[in-house]
């Protein structure tokens, strides 16, 4: 009787899922440091098949198979660079289903907490899915060690996850950026085959070829904020203007030891002829 | 492709990396490490697989390090080359295999001499005076085998490294941004500012 | 290991393999479209249900009003939208029995969706999904997904089979996209403003009727769900059923 009364108990689930009902699991998570919080991560399903990866390409990957019936949001032109202000991040809008374009309204930069941003492209759902998740371990690393995490144990952690999900299918390519006091202005590359690099200045996505040609040539270390932020903004519309699957807006970040800022959404068509007249550039283009 | 050298000579190892990283049609980095130091005397460069690569490097580092915490006594060269053997024939047989080549440098403090080993992915192990992975070997064992002397001192065998170096320059067909290279000796590892 | 596939009726014996691949999708068609007010929402549908060029049912609704004032709309394998939508309404059910029948926030079902898609990242869902109703602020809202869960918040959006014939019909119609003020000489945009209810129906009236002159997967019936702080009401309408 006590045990069916305890099954509708108005106990919260999660207080249970979480083992916090009893004194030992409570220690595990706050004492000992031994997380139970693995117990949220999510099932995920696989096909009943010997070959799952075989049978996510033959679904889903339209680079290979173009008339395959599930087309994944596909990401594009980010770019991020550390300079004498901090760091300049920079993204364009675009995504696209093999030749649709499925929204000219994405935000490819999440804000995983007020001093770190994470950069989107490649499959759409994976960063955006794994960027949040991100976020969550690094509001428990603070909960448990009493401090912000570092850029460097925060991409590790993404790295990790993505290592150990290697060659199930996973696409990204991600920039971790944020401002420690230990680190200061930080960027590592992380992408779906378990690389971690840390550096300067990268630009990720179909378009980087482009955003590297602007982003190089101009690059100096002693750049001016407003310098910085103009050539991220110049970048991204070079491979919006030359790539295809590059589009939409640039939406401009500046992250600082006090966190990052938001440095506003600029409609590409907008920006270019503005950029043309003022530059006398883009002479490719008559009008 | 990645370059990967070693050169033994008569009291010290010199290892070789290349410093880019390319995904794709682009160059990421121009200053990479693919170096790690598995003890004070021991260093391994590495090659293959992006992401294996360094996963596994970081679990050799971490488990040869714990090994001389516990033990309170430093691997040989020798017997740190043999661990990683092991794991990479153990790894070759699992099913997710780690695709890494690795070449291990170290001065064996109790018999006072430094040894060279060439390990690859499949966990073929060999003990050599000089040692290369991917296309490196193709341009310089030749030059190697024409010049190296196993009496050689450290600042010879740099001086050879240096030809074999600008071989590579001239001859291969993409820029691996330079090298970046590791001297192990008696007193540890230590890097080569501007080679 | 080559068997034989043999047919009693044919003297052809073919010495081929059989291949057998596990082929678990197919598409059903149809489209759906959801449009936010100031405050009102709007999800519709088409009601026709197809095979390849076969029709399957021409009153099959798709949109679902889940309670809270969720509109939910799972388009492209039926059987997996159908799956998805049943998973929604019982995750809600057992949010309220948990939560002491706290109403679910369109912000919170949006993301629960997400991990309701992400959870088969490996063997996902066939289905473009759409959401609807009304945000903390009371204003209309919409939220689209794509197979695998990514997700964002937009003024309208269609999907299924006539997206790609709809879609910039709404982005000219209701967010006024490529609309110059008159006499500014393409210098000036005309700015957007929100629809009243009649406004947004006409809209969609019209975008269902075009699709169905040009696509064959939309048809038949036109299905509309209204979410406002009134509650949710439907209408429906009659499309061409050739």
């Amino acid at each position: 009787m006590q045990a069916i009364a305890e099954r509708y108990s108005n106990q919260s689930a999660l207080v249970k899922e979480l083992q916090y009902d009893n004194e030992e699991g409570l220690s595990n998570d706050f004492v000992n440091g031994r997380s139970q919080f693995s117990h949220l991560a999510p099932h995920i399903a696989l096909p009943p098949i010997s070959t799952p990866q075989e049978f996510l390409r033959a679904h889903t990957d339209d680079s290979q198979n173009p008339d395959c019936k599930i087309k994944i949001a596909h990401g594009t032109t980010t770019l991020a660079f550390r300079f004498q202000g901090g760091i300049v991040v920079a993204v364009d809008s675009r995504a696209t289903a093999g030749s649709w374009i499925a929204s000219q309204t994405v935000k490819k930069v999440i804000e995983i907490n007020p001093f770190l941003l994470g950069t989107l492209a490649g499959g759409a759902a994976d960063c955006q899915y794994w960027e949040t998740w991100l976020g969550a371990q690094c509001r428990l690393h603070e909960l448990k060690e009493k401090e912000r995490i570092s850029v460097a144990a925060a991409s590790k952690i993404l790295s990790n996850l993505t290592y150990q999900y290697k060659g199930a299918g996973l696409s990204m390519g991600t920039m971790i950026c944020g401002y420690t006091k230990k680190e200061g202005p930080t960027i590592y590359y992380v992408d779906s085959d378990g690389s971690r690099l840390k550096g300067d200045l990268f630009c990720v996505g179909s378009g980087q070829t482009f955003a590297y040609g602007v982003l190089d040539s101009n690059y100096r270390w002693d750049l001016t904020v407003e310098e910085a932020l103009y050539l991220g903004k110049r970048s991204i519309l070079a491979a919006a203007h030359r790539d295809a699957y590059s589009g939409g807006s640039v939406n401009l970040y500046h992250v600082t030891e006090s966190g990052w800022v938001f440095h506003g959404n600029f409609d590409v068509d907008t920006l270019f002829w503005e950029i043309k007249a003022k530059e006398g550039s883009f002479n490719n283009v008559v009008g | 492709m990645d370059i990967i050298l070693g050169i033994r000579v008569k009291d010290s190892v010199i290892l070789a990396s290349s410093k880019a990283v390319t995904r794709g049609i682009s160059v990421l980095k121009a200053d990479d490490d693919k170096t790690r130091v598995l003890s004070d005397h021991t260093l391994m460069s590495f090659t293959g697989e992006p992401g294996d690569s360094v996963q596994f490097a970081e679990y050799i580092q971490a488990n040869i390090q714990l090994y001389s915490i516990r033990e309170n006594c430093e691997l040989s060269p020798h017997a740190a080359s043999s661990f990683i053997r092991q794991e990479l024939a153990k790894s070759i047989r699992s099913r997710k295999p780690f695709q890494v080549n690795v070449l291990v440098g170290g001065y064996d403090t109790r018999k006072e001499s430094p040894h060279l080993y060439q390990i690859d992915y499949l966990g073929t192990k060999v003990d050599l005076p000089y040692a290369a992975h991917g296309y490196a070997g193709f341009y310089t064992f030749s030059l190697l085998d024409h010049h190296y002397r196993p009496d050689m001192n450290t600042s010879e065998a740099l001086k050879l490294l240096k030809m074999c170096i600008e071989e590579l320059e001239r001859r291969m067909p993409m820029d691996f941004k330079g090298v970046l290279v590791k001297v192990v000796d008696k007193d540890g590892v230590r890097e080569i500012e501007d080679f | 290991m080559a068997s034989t596939v043999a047919s009693e009726y044919s003297n052809e014996v073919k010495n081929v393999p059989i291949e057998h691949q596990f082929n678990p999708y197919s598409d059903n068609g149809g489209t759906i479209l959801g449009i936010a007010g100031e405050d009102f929402a709007v999800i519709a549908g088409d009601t026709r249900n197809t095979t390849d060029y076969s029709i399957n049912s021409r009153y099959q609704p798709k949109v679902f009003d889940c309670g809270d004032n969720i509109l939910f709309s799972a388009n492209g394998f039926s059987a997996d939208g159908d799956a998805l939508v049943k998973r929604f309404q019982n995750s809600l059910k057992w949010y309220h029995f948990d939560h002491n029948d706290k109403k679910l926030s369109l912000k919170s079902a949006a993301r629960n969706i997400q991990h309701l898609l992400y959870g088969k990242r490996f063997f996902p869902y066939y289905v473009h999904t759409i959401i609807a109703g009304l945000d903390e602020e009371g204003k209309g809202a919409v939220f689209s997904f794509d197979p695998v869960g990514s997700y964002e918040r937009s003024q309208c959006i269609a999907g299924g089979a006539g997206a790609s014939i709809i879609m910039p019909f709404l982005d000219n119609q209701v967010d006024f996209k490529n609309q110059y003020v008159p006499g500014s000489h393409g210098t000036e945009r005309r700015k957007a403003q929100y629809l009243t209810v009649d406004e947004v129906i006409k809209l969609v009236r019209d975008a269902f009727t075009s699709a169905t002159e040009r696509h064959i997967h939309v048809g038949d019936g036109l299905e509309i769900l209204i979410a406002t702080k009134d509650g949710v009401r439907t209408e429906y309408f009659p499309l061409k059923r050739d």
